[in-house]
């Protein structure tokens, strides 16, 4: 008698988490442009010495 | 959300993803770290630092604190002594030809206080003993007005100055 399950070792299964992917995608561009645009901010201004 | 048949290709046992993530996360703080370097020794913006240290009790009585103001040094060059105190900043106006080019001293007689010139990089932390200092070329014409960006107390919001950009001839010295 089998299960459903099956006898041997469990295929290996890749789970693709896309929607975490998605919205850590979005996080770092969010970080790259206020990191971004506050440099060009900083350098807009002038240098202090 | 889907379940996919393929095969994982784990590098070291670390999952494809995480191991992803682990380089672009490593490669966006060297990107950052040479940035900031390149602005601080290519460019050579340097943040405030203590330039001396002063009693807070007399630092006003004697010295260039006990008249602060606006001091030519060279042509095109100057030297602004600022005294913060609760709730004001001496002098409050500083008027500088375009393009000078002034070093600015501030220190407090009493509690903390902060320094910011809007529109600038200008931005100290004003500590009661030190002497806060930066220089800065102001090559607009304009009025930027400081601030103190560290609340010291009731009056905190009405701690303010400016600093006037003229053309050359178009007033004197503040």
């Amino acid at each position: 008698m089998t299960s459903d399950l099956g006898d041997g070792p469990a295929e290996p299964e890749h789970f693709k988490p896309t929607g975490t992917v998605v919205i850590l995608t979005a996080f770092v561009l969010t970080i790259i442009l206020l990191w971004a645009s506050v440099y060009l901010i900083l350098l807009s201004r002038g240098v202090t010495t | 959300m889907s379940v996919e048949q393929a095969p994982a290709k784990k590098t070291m046992g670390v999952d494809p993803f995480e191991r992803n993530w682990m380089l672009f996360s490593i490669a966006l703080l060297v990107v950052f770290f040479t940035l900031v370097t390149i602005a601080g020794f290519a460019l050579g913006f340097q943040v405030p630092g203590v330039e001396t240290e002063v009693d807070p009790a007399t630092v006003a009585d004697s010295g260039p604190f006990a008249s602060p103001g606006l001091r030519q040094i060279a042509d095109g060059e100057y030297e602004a002594h600022v005294v913060a105190r609760t709730f004001s900043y001496d002098p409050r106006e500083i008027e500088v030809p375009v393009g000078s080019k002034v070093t600015i001293y501030v220190t407090s007689v009493d509690v903390q206080h902060g320094f910011k010139i809007q529109d600038t990089n200008i931005n100290m932390q004003i500590v009661p003993g030190q002497v806060s200092k930066l220089t800065y070329t102001f090559d607009r014409v304009g009025e930027f007005p400081y601030i103190c960006t560290e609340y010291c107390g009731i009056a905190h919001a009405a701690m303010y100055g400016v600093v006037k950009v003229v053309q050359p001839g178009a007033g004197g010295d503040g």
